[in-house]
């Protein structure tokens, strides 16, 4: 089963865990940003979400 | 029979033997539309080649009884363009891939390949069985010759189609719509987790609305080997969306407990009854098929 999926961008409210590298990480101003932003860059990128427990965004991508 | 011409009598043979094998080639394109795309030039393509299969096979009983031994040797050159029918099928399938709505896969692309390359033997060997039967059956009567011969051709192809076809998910397993429940971002079908990937609300509402789901149950348990198989859940869920389009999202997961296989993705046309039916009609791979059978085998005298 080859599935190389990438992590696109990880969309959080708490400062502290924007650390920087790869993926993309993004720090939004509040629950609705943080929605509409995690839902425009998968629209761009024809991506998938995955909404964490702790109420992080992942934006992830699936090769076709 | 003299300066090289053939006679009459062998002309007729070759013919008929050649048409019979053309029209088995024929016979097994249209049994096999469900896996084979109806472009037309595909469907030409593989009857051009079946109509060389068994001008070969039609053609090789005359060359040894005029003592053309050369002749002979086209059949191992036949053989090495059935391989290449396999690997064109399998290149061109394989380019397709990135088109479709999911993936067919590696196994299911070889299952077809080789289905391709057998069907050119099945054609060879009809056509070789009418022309030694119409050399066999001597009478004064042509036309009575060439209704034998045509006749021994068609019952070798009915043997040889029997023999050769494969089962499908429905011979081993009952297909059963699934009851689909997202939960925040989670999906379950039948209360088994699938996915946590409807991160979004739209995505969330989307499958809640107008998702769809089968649920596999292997009638045995030892079934669950093949359905479990990666290539062949990939084919299931292939031949599944091709039937019904692909709106968003398609997931297959597997279940231990009871070997049960989850097909869910949000179709373009929401049709439970044709979902199943697709479903069962999936061939079971050449390549994942085990034989339970003989895997009790005692082969080697072990207790």
């Amino acid at each position: 089963m080859s599935k190389n999926i990438e992590i696109i961008a990880f969309v959080t409210l708490q400062k502290e865990k924007v650390l920087g590298g790869n993926p993309l990480l993004l720090l939004a101003a509040n629950e609705e940003d943080q929605k509409q932003m995690t839902q425009d860059i998968a629209k761009a990128l024809k991506a998938d979400v995955v909404k964490m427990k702790n109420g992080d965004y992942l934006v992830i991508s699936h090769p076709r | 029979m003299g300066d090289g011409m053939l006679s009459k009598e062998y002309i007729i043979v070759i013919v008929t033997a050649t048409i019979v094998g053309t029209l088995a080639r024929l016979f097994s394109l249209k049994a096999d539309l469900r896996q084979y795309p109806s472009y037309p030039n595909g469907y030409l393509i593989n009857l051009f080649v079946g109509f060389i299969a068994a001008a070969v096979g039609a053609v090789a009983l005359p060359a040894l009884l005029t003592k053309n031994f050369t002749a002979i040797t086209f059949l191992t050159v036949a053989i090495q363009q059935f391989r290449d029918v396999r690997k064109a099928e399998r290149d061109s399938l394989k380019d397709l891939e990135n088109t479709e709505f999911t993936k067919r896969g590696d196994a299911y692309i070889d299952g077809i390949a080789k289905t391709f390359e057998a069907r050119n033997y099945i054609s060879l060997i009809v056509s070789f069985m009418t022309a030694i039967t119409m050399l066999l059956v001597k009478t004064k009567m042509v036309t009575l010759e060439i209704l034998i011969g045509a006749i021994v051709g068609f019952i070798v192809f009915y043997l040889i189609k029997r023999y050769s076809k494969g089962k499908s998910i429905g011979d081993i397993a009952d297909v059963r719509e699934g009851k689909i429940e997202v939960r925040d971002s989670e999906l379950f079908v039948d209360d088994l987790y699938v996915t946590n990937l409807l991160g979004t609300e739209n995505g969330q509402n989307l499958f809640q609305k107008e998702g769809i789901a089968v649920v596999i149950y292997p009638r045995e348990r030892h079934f669950s080997i093949a359905l479990d198989n990666f290539g062949q859940r990939q084919a299931i869920l292939f031949d599944a969306a091709r039937a019904l389009g692909v709106k968003r999202y398609s997931f297959t997961r597997k279940e231990y407990a009871e070997g049960r296989i989850i097909i869910t993705f949000v179709p373009i046309i929401h049709d439970v009854n044709k979902l199943i039916e697709s479903v069962k009609n999936t061939p079971l791979l050449e390549s994942v098929k085990k034989s339970h059978s003989v895997m009790q085998t005692n082969l080697v005298g072990k207790e």
